[in-house]
């Protein structure tokens, strides 16, 4: 099953994700972090997420660009955070797939959830600040959507988490 | 508590006088209100701007104070967060903070609204 959890940054998307995989989803866990620091605020922000992870019986992978290289067998649900990363590093990391991003990044995609029970995606609304960017983010944000957008159509469950709260778009108010 | 969010200029304040029967003298603005004003108001907008105000100049957040003193409140709020991760640093954490308190201020609501050109759509009710 794949399901994707978007929202906005600082809704509470990680932490919605993450109580969703406890609730019962089958193990081992796997967290899939594409974050690469750059900085100090990018060390608080790993830090601030695995302080949030410890404990909860979650094994990290890194994978900063090409998923679809991932050694991620062998899990029962696996955590993808975040695209949004993911996606920006394909395009301008000097290893990344450029414009190939979003093929590479679905293969990859496809990959990890024909492995696993249960994939778990969480992606970022980058889309609404209504500022005309310059080309190369323009890219980068048309890049994301069209990810998104695939993931949507593909998850059984699609939920966009709105300051904490789950707003359903697809799947059952049971299971998500 | 009631928290009504959505993006700007979509009519959550008018939305939320209506809809909460309050009248505007009972409300007080975030952007410019005295920082005491949340704790007795029956209703804040701009709440974000109350946020910023409160960073820049270096106040604490206490939320443990709002529950306490002023739990009927009805908190009017931009919903950001939907756009490219700013450039500056500050608004980076601004926008990061309005996260959190929000996502806190959205647990303890009874019930959460979202307003979308004008019409609201009950997204929490306990």
């Amino acid at each position: 099953m794949l399901t994707l959890i978007t929202g906005g940054s600082g809704s509470g998307k990680s932490e919605y994700a993450e109580q969703l995989v406890l609730q019962g989803q089958k193990k081992p866990y796997l967290y899939i972090a594409t974050m690469i620091p750059y900085d100090e605020e990018c060390h608080r922000r790993i830090a601030r997420h695995r302080r949030m992870r410890a404990e909860k019986e979650f094994d990290t992978l890194e994978c900063p660009v090409r998923l679809k290289e991932a050694k991620a067998a062998g899990y029962g649900t696996i955590l993808l955070e975040c695209m949004s990363n993911l996606v920006a590093n394909e395009l301008y990391q000097e290893n990344g797939a450029k414009e190939r991003c979003v093929e590479e990044t679905l293969e990859g995609i496809h990959k990890i959830h024909s492995q696993c029970e249960h994939l778990i995606v969480v992606s970022n609304e980058i889309f609404g600040d209504g500022i005309w960017y310059d080309e190369e983010t323009r890219r980068y944000q048309q890049y994301l959507a069209r990810i998104n957008r695939e993931l949507a159509a593909m998850a059984a469950q699609a939920v966009e988490v709105v300051y904490s709260v789950p707003v359903r778009y697809k799947g059952d108010k049971q299971t998500v | 508590m009631i928290l009504v969010t959505g993006g700007c200029f979509q009519g959550k304040k008018a939305y939320a006088y209506e809809r909460f029967a309050i009248c505007e003298e009972e409300g007080v603005d975030g952007a410019v209100c005295p920082m005491e004003a949340l704790y007795s108001a029956r209703l804040c907008y701009h709440f974000h701007e109350y946020i910023r105000r409160m960073m820049e100049s270096g106040q604490e957040w206490s939320f443990e104070r709002l529950k306490k003193e002023n739990p009927q409140i009805v908190i009017v709020t931009n919903e950001l967060g939907y756009g490219v991760v700013p450039v500056d640093a500050f608004d980076r954490a601004y926008r990061e903070k309005t996260g959190r308190i929000c996502c806190e201020i959205a647990k303890e609501s009874s019930e959460v609204h979202r307003v979308i050109c004008g019409i609201g759509t009950v997204i929490k009710h306990d």
